[in-house]
C-alpha cells in the first residue's frame, strides 16, 4: 500500500517536471504548437470545470460560455478600464462568473433537461448583454490591446513559455481543488445525491446549498479560464468570447477522457483539441466541429463514462471469456 | 414600415432597424407589431409542440430540434435555387428529410444504455454540432432568404400588412395544429403517445408497445419541424447557427406554456411572437432575443409551473 503510493507520488513528480520543464524545453521555440497547446489547456480548464459540475453536482450545462465570456469581459475591463493588475483582475474575473452564477441560482429549482437549457438560455442573455452594453464592453466591435500578463521577478510571463506556465499552474491549481472538494463531506454528499437526491435530502444534506456551491466554483472557474484567454490572446468580442465553442469543445474532452475523473477532461482536452487543430482542420477548414459532434455522439452510445471506461469494459469482457 | 426592416427583424438579424414611419399614430405601429408577432407565432408553435411531444413521449428533449427545424429550411433554399420552385414546393421533400433526420435522432437515443435523461442531453447536442457543421460545409455561412416574389407579396388586411408567406404559413400551422389536436385526442396511435406520456408502464400493460410510439413522437415533431422550417424560410433570413437559437425558443415557449397542454404551447408561442415583435418596434431589432429571455426568467421565478402547466417541473 505505502511504496504503490510512493510509486503514485513518484510518477506525480515526473510527470510534474515533464509538463513544466520539458515540453517547454523541447516545444518553446515552436510558437504555432505552444500557441496550440496553451488554447487546449484553456479547454482543458473549461472542460474540468463542466465536469466538476456534471460529477459533483449532477448538473450538465451547455451555459459555460457564460461563465468564460463574463470572466473574460470582467477582467479585461478591470485591467483597462481601472488598471488593475493584470492577475488580480483575472481573480475578479473569476468573480465576476460568480456573479453571473449567482443569477442563475433560480434555475436550481428545475430539474435534469430543464437545467440544462435553462442555462442554455442564459448563455445567451449574457451575450446579449456583452452585445447591447456598448459604453463597458465595446459592443459587437470589440475590445483590443486587453494587456499581457506582466513581467514577475524578472520573468516575462507574456511570451509563448510564459502563458503556457500560467495557464498549467491555474489548470493544475483547480485540479487540487477538485480533488479536495471531491475528498471532503461535502463531496461525500455531493457524490451520494448521484445515487438518491430525496435518500440524502432525508439524512440532513442541503441539496440545493451544496448543488448552488458547486455552480459557483465551476463557475469560478471557468471565469478564472476566460481571463487568462483575455489576456493570452489580447482581444476580445461577444461572438468569441461567448461562442458556443467554449461548452462544445470542453463537453467533447470531458466525455472523451471521462467526466468522472479529474485528470480525463484536462487530458481528453489536450488529445481532442491538438487532434482537431493538427488533423481534421487540414481535411476540413470549415466545419471541422462536425468530427468532434461525432465523436460526442459515438462516445455517448459506446461509453459515456470515457474512453478509459471502454478500455476497462473491452478488459473485463476479455476476462470473462478467459 | 418597410419590409427589408420587417425581416430582419423576424430572424434576429444584426441591426437593420427599418425607418419607422413616426407621424403614424402609436397605437396603430402597436397594433401592426402584434399582428406581426401573431403570425410569427405559428412557426414557434409548431416548433415547439414537436419539442413538447418528443419530451412528453421519451422524457428527452432534443437539442438538435431546433437545426430540424433549419435542415428543412436549407432543403426549401435549394428546392428554390436549384430547380427554381416556389418554396412551398419544398414542404414535401423537407418532410421527408427532416422525419428521416428526426427518427435517426430516436434510434441514436434509443443506443444510450445508462442514465437516459442526461446523456440525452449531451447527445442531442452532438447531433445539433454534426447538423450545424453540415449546413455549414453543404450551404456554407452566408445569410440566405426566399427570392419568391410570390412569397413576400404584401397582403392587406385593413391597417395591417404582412407578407402573403407570413399569412399563409399561419394559416398552415392553425391546420396543422388542430390536425395535430385531433391525432392526439382521436387517432389511436395519438392516443398512445398520450397514453405513454402519462404512464408508461401501464400503457405497456394495455398492450401498447412504447417505442413504436416514441418513434411515432418524433417523426410527427419532425413533420412540424419542416413545416416550420420552409415557413421561417419564406418570410426570414436564415443562417447556420439559427438552429441553438430556435431550440432555445422552442424551450422558453414550453416554459411558458408548462408541459402537456396543446392550447398553453400555442398561447405561448403567439405571446413570444408578440413580445419580440413590440419589442422590435417600440426599442431596436437587437433586443429582441433578450425580450423572450426577460419573459422566460419572470415566469421561471413568479410562476414555475408555466402559465397553463400542471405538471411538477420542481426539484
Amino acid at each position: 500500500m505505502k511504496r504503490s503510493k510512493m510509486k503514485l507520488n513518484k510518477t506525480i513528480i515526473g510527470a510534474l517536471l515533464a509538463v513544466y520543464i520539458a515540453v517547454p524545453l523541447i516545444f518553446g521555440d515552436d510558437s504555432y504548437l505552444m500557441s496550440l497547446v496553451v488554447a487546449s489547456l484553456v479547454i482543458g480548464g473549461v472542460a474540468l470545470s463542466w465536469a466538476l459540475l456534471g460529477n459533483l453536482g449532477g448538473m450538465v450545462s451547455f451555459g459555460h460560455a457564460a461563465f468564460f465570456g463574463v470572466g473574460a469581459y470582467t477582467s479585461a475591463v478591470l485591467s483597462m478600464e481601472y488598471n488593475l493588475p493584470v492577475l488580480l483582475a483575472m481573480l475578479f474575473g473569476g468573480v465576476g462568473a460568480i456573479v453571473a452564477a449567482i443569477t442563475m441560482l433560480p434555475v436550481l429549482r428545475l430539474r435534469g433537461p430543464y437545467f440544462a437549457l435553462a442555462i442554455l438560455a442564459y448563455a445567451h442573455i449574457f451575450k446579449i448583454l456583452a452585445t447591447e452594453w456598448r459604453s463597458m464592453t465595446g459592443g459587437s466591435g470589440g475590445i483590443a490591446n486587453i494587456p499581457t500578463l506582466p513581467v514577475v521577478m524578472g520573468y516575462d510571463f507574456s511570451t509563448k513559455t510564459g502563458n503556457y506556465l500560467v495557464i498549467l499552474s491555474i489548470v493544475l491549481i483547480f485540479a487540487v481543488i477538485y480533488e479536495l472538494i471531491r475528498r471532503s463531506p461535502q463531496g461525500l454528499a455531493l457524490r451520494a445525491m448521484h445515487d438518491s437526491e430525496d435518500a440524502t435530502r432525508v439524512v440532513g444534506v442541503n441539496n440545493t446549498l451544496l448543488k448552488g456551491l458547486m455552480l459557483i466554483v465551476s463557475a469560478f472557474m471557468c471565469g478564472v479560464v476566460g481571463a487568462f484567454n483575455a489576456h493570452y490572446i489580447n482581444f476580445l468580442e461577444p461572438d468569441y468570447a461567448f461562442s458556443a465553442l467554449w461548452v462544445t469543445i470542453p463537453i467533447v474532452a470531458a466525455i472523451f477522457g471521462g467526466y468522472r475523473t479529474i485528470t480525463g477532461p484536462i487530458i481528453g482536452a489536450v488529445v481532442v483539441y491538438l487532434v482537431d487543430q493538427l488533423i481534421v482542420k487540414n481535411m476540413l477548414p470549415s466545419g471541422h466541429q462536425l468530427v468532434l459532434g461525432v465523436l460526442l455522439v459515438a462516445m455517448i452510445v459506446a461509453s459515456p463514462d470515457g474512453l478509459l471506461g471502454l478500455v476497462r469494459k473491452f478488459m473485463r469482457k476479455k476476462d470473462a471469456k478467459a | 414600415l418597410t419590409f427589408a426592416g420587417r425581416r430582419a427583424g423576424n430572424a434576429a438579424a444584426p441591426c437593420l432597424v427599418s425607418e419607422f414611419e413616426w407621424n403614424a399614430d402609436m397605437t396603430e405601429l402597436i397594433m401592426q407589431a402584434v399582428y406581426s408577432g401573431l403570425l410569427q407565432g405559428g412557426s414557434y408553435a409548431l416548433i415547439a409542440l414537436g419539442l413538447a411531444l418528443v419530451f412528453g413521449a421519451m422524457k428527452v428533449i432534443n437539442l438538435a430540434h431546433g437545426e430540424l427545424v433549419l435542415l428543412s429550411a436549407y432543403v426549401a433554399y435549394t428546392v428554390e435555387s436549384q430547380l427554381g420552385w416556389n418554396p412551398m414546393m419544398a414542404i414535401p421533400v423537407s418532410v421527408v428529410v427532416v422525419s428521416l433526420a428526426s427518427a435517426s435522432v430516436y434510434f441514436l437515443v434509443g443506443q444510450i444504455k445508462t442514465n437516459r435523461e442526461i446523456n440525452s442531453l449531451t447527445l442531442t447536442y452532438g447531433v445539433g454540432v454534426i447538423l450545424t457543421n453540415l449546413i455549414l460545409l453543404i450551404w456554407k455561412a452566408d445569410v440566405r432568404a426566399t427570392n419568391s416574389l410570390w412569397m413576400q407579396e404584401a397582403i392587406v388586411i385593413g391597417p395591417l400588412y404582412s407578407m402573403r408567406s407570413e399569412l399563409l404559413f399561419f394559416g398552415i400551422s392553425v391546420v396543422l395544429i388542430a390536425g395535430l389536436w385531433w391525432w392526439l385526442s382521436r387517432s389511436w396511435y395519438g392516443r398512445a403517445v398520450r397514453a405513454v406520456s402519462s404512464n408508461r408502464d401501464a400503457a405497456k400493460l394495455m398492450g401498447i408497445n412504447p417505442g413504436y410510439t416514441e418513434l411515432i413522437s418524433f417523426i410527427v415533431a419532425g413533420i412540424l419541424a419542416a413545416f416550420a422550417g420552409v415557413a421561417l424560410f419564406s418570410y426570414g433570413v436564415i443562417t447556420p447557427s439559427y438552429g441553438g437559437v430556435l431550440t432555445v425558443k422552442a424551450f422558453i415557449i414550453t416554459v411558458l406554456a408548462g408541459m402537456g397542454s396543446i392550447p398553453g404551447v400555442l398561447i405561448g408561442a403567439l405571446l413570444l411572437g408578440v413580445v419580440e415583435a413590440l419589442t422590435v418596434t417600440l426599442a431596436s431589432s437587437a433586443l429582441q432575443e433578450l425580450a423572450g429571455m426577460g419573459l422566460f426568467l419572470l415566469v421561471l421565478f413568479v410562476m414555475p409551473n408555466g402559465l397553463f402547466g400542471a405538471t411538477r417541473r420542481r426539484g
